[in-house]
């Protein structure tokens, strides 16, 4: 304390004294607080459990998202994700991705560390004696979809190479496929065992782990067959998808050599655009952006709003303690205070009052969201972040709406403050 | 020390009140020296209250001369007159106007606050002053936990914490019974005794009365001046200069 300046210490007493002030008409007229804090309780409240909740919904989301391969382009007729309707027609027409591109692809992509074929039933039944599993997605694939898809063996194996070259009957499971079809069993036992896929008889050479869900596509659920196989029994005139890993720092590049290779083999004119497209994750992680971050403004503009509406609240109740105490006034004025300490003091007032209910709104925010999160399938994750701009907030809204109340207090005129009835 | 703690000359303080000049203080002129006890008396509208205002250094006057302690306060800023008030006046209200949720320590405390003393010193100090008006046992009693008297005495101990050269106090007596009354001029006569130079504004002349030195004024301007009994007593009929 010896160190300290007189003007230092001076400005820490009145600070000191500020918050001692402030805590104790506080408490002297609790209805009356509890009343004028209500707004940025209720503002904070509901920012920091929309912000929890989005925050959960991120975490999920690219949770899902990493499912599909970070670095992983999907090559398809498709664009997955695409604007408008119109466009929907136009791919379908396209002319569908064959072997010829897939060849090609593996021949020529110098860039790619794996590539992989996928060609899709969508609603496709599988049945186990008296079992069945309507609905499904059934694939065709290679040993290679677990590098570009990801998804881990629990049981027996994946396809490999001999089953792709063989056109071998061959079936892997995904989790719930495998439980759903052979109820109570251990998936070392399904491994060995016939199921019949579109009315073919498969042998099971392996399960999936579980993987979870991606979008509306349950990965747990898909029964996996080598594409050779599947172009055989279930039908040839299918587009494939072809899936195309590489390092991460070269996706672009390789993007660039896909559709140079496959506007070769499919010999788009130069002056057509491509008919396919490069489905990329980030693709995903726009569209995804770009409806969470509507959200994220409106919840944050009605968040906003509330504030503003608590703030005016503490404006209002801040002129008033400043009439309310006008003789008080001066009287601090008249004891040797500057027009700066009454500033401060009123000041500090306005925002403990609101960084208090910031508090009760941040730790009711947070309740919300554990409820929300108890009750729906949505996470909500709480992040210090938030609870920090929660009270950041409240106390900046104080300041802000306290300033011009502190400022009419401030510039009271001695003489008139004391004789103020 | 010969020279005087308070020189005004030819103050004036005027207000326009409805596009009208009030002449609240005309022309003042006195001299008040350390260690005196003086009463400032006269009606309400005679001025005392503005001459209080301008020698508590709360207000300035419109033309004229005010020295206190050596230093001219004229052109003084909001900031330094308001030092000016914590180091050199102590007021003493009328109505006490102590703060209600703070302690008798508290409220002593508060001129030391803005003095930017440390902690320790301020308490050390303000129990000191509580002391000398006879408080020590309630220190930590809150103003509606005293009496009367005991919130002026407070209040005094207030003023006197800081060692101010000059004591200000309006109308002190003026809500207390006259028992109490009796007391707190009591106290004003052993600080007196002790040497501080104190000043009363009232319209009492019982309280006038007992202070070796009186002005009073009327209209805005120096009536009389001269012992406290004999200003007192002559009331405003005569008039001893004009």
């Amino acid at each position: 304390m010896r160190a300290l300046g007189q003007g230092a210490r001076r400005l820490l007493g009145e600070l000191v004294e500020g918050l001692r002030i402030a805590l104790s008409s506080l408490l002297g007229a609790r209805l009356r607080s509890l009343l004028t804090t209500l707004g940025i309780v209720i503002g904070v409240m509901t920012v920091i459990a929309i912000v929890a909740i989005i925050q959960g919904l991120n975490a999920a989301f690219e949770e899902q998202i990493a499912s599909i391969g970070t670095h992983t382009i999907h090559v398809s007729k498709y664009q997955w994700v695409s604007q408008g309707q119109g466009e929907w027609w136009l791919m379908r027409n396209r002319k569908d991705l064959g072997l010829a591109e897939l060849r090609a692809v593996e021949r020529e992509a110098t860039l790619a560390t794996a590539v992989a074929p996928q060609v899709s039933v969508f609603q496709g039944t599988v049945t186990q004696a008296d079992h069945e599993l309507r609905g499904i997605r059934i694939t065709g694939t290679d040993p290679r979809y677990l590098d570009t898809n990801g998804g881990a063996v629990a049981a027996g194996r994946f396809l490999t190479e001999t089953d792709v070259d063989l056109s071998r009957t061959s079936a892997v499971l995904g989790f719930e496929a495998g439980q759903r079809l052979f109820p109570g069993w251990e998936p070392e036992a399904i491994v060995g065992r016939r199921v019949r896929v579109e009315g073919h008889v498969f042998t099971v050479v392996g399960a999936m782990a579980r993987r979870g869900k991606f979008m509306d596509l349950d990965l747990d659920t898909i029964v996996f067959l080598p594409y050779t196989t599947f172009l055989r029994d279930l039908g040839g005139k299918r587009s494939l998808i072809l899936s195309v890993s590489s390092a991460p720092e070269h996706l672009q590049e390789l993007q660039d050599q896909l559709i140079g290779i496959l506007r070769r083999v499919r010999r788009v004119p130069p002056d057509r655009p491509d008919d396919f497209a490069c489905n990329k994750q980030e693709e995903f992680l726009k569209l995804y952006n770009q409806l969470t971050g509507a959200l994220y403004a409106v919840a944050v503009g009605v968040g906003l709003i509330t504030l503003v509406v608590g703030g005016i609240g503490i404006m209002n109740i801040m002129l008033v303690s400043v009439t309310e105490r006008t003789r008080e006034i001066g009287v601090r004025r008249a004891l040797g205070a500057r027009r700066r300490t009454i500033l401060l003091q009123f000041l500090i007032e306005s925002s403990v009052v609101a960084t208090l209910g910031g508090a009760v709104g941040t730790a009711l925010g947070l309740g919300t969201a554990r409820v929300v999160s108890l009750a729906t399938p949505l996470a909500a994750a709480v992040t210090p972040s938030a609870v920090v701009l929660g009270l950041t907030f409240s106390a900046a809204v104080g300041l802000l709406f306290g300033s011009w109340p502190a400022w009419r207090a401030a510039r009271l005129d001695p003489v008139e403050a004391l004789r103020y009835e | 020390m010969s020279d005087p703690l308070i020189v005004v000359d030819r103050l004036h303080r005027h207000y326009l009140v409805g596009g009208e000049t009030v002449r609240a203080l005309d022309g003042v002129s006195f001299s008040i020296a350390r260690g005196e006890w003086v009463a400032i008396v006269g009606q309400s509208g005679s001025g005392k209250s503005t001459l209080m205002n301008l020698l508590g250094c709360l207000d300035t006057p419109t033309s004229g001369v005010y020295r206190l302690n050596g230093s001219d306060v004229e052109g003084l800023d909001d900031d330094a007159l308001a030092d000016l008030r914590n180091r050199e006046i102590g007021f003493v209200f009328q109505t006490f106007q102590l703060l209600p949720r703070a302690t008798a320590l508290q409220n002593v405390e508060l001129p030391l606050v803005y003095r930017g003393l440390s902690r320790r010193e301020r308490r050390a100090r303000a129990a000191q002053a509580l002391e000398a008006v006879g408080l020590q046992n309630r220190m930590t009693h809150r103003p509606n936990e005293l009496s009367g008297g005991q919130r002026q005495r407070v209040a005094v101990a207030r003023a006197l914490v800081g060692n101010p050269s000059l004591l200000l106090a309006d109308e002190p007596t003026g809500n207390l019974d006259s028992a109490t009354g009796e007391e707190i001029i009591r106290l004003f006569s052993e600080l007196h005794a002790r040497g501080h130079t104190l000043l009363l504004v009232t319209h009492e002349p019982r309280l006038a009365a007992r202070c070796p030195r009186a002005i009073r004024l009327s209209d805005g301007q120096v009536v009389g001046d001269g012992p406290g009994t004999e200003i007192a007593a002559l009331g405003a009929a005569r008039v001893v200069h004009g």
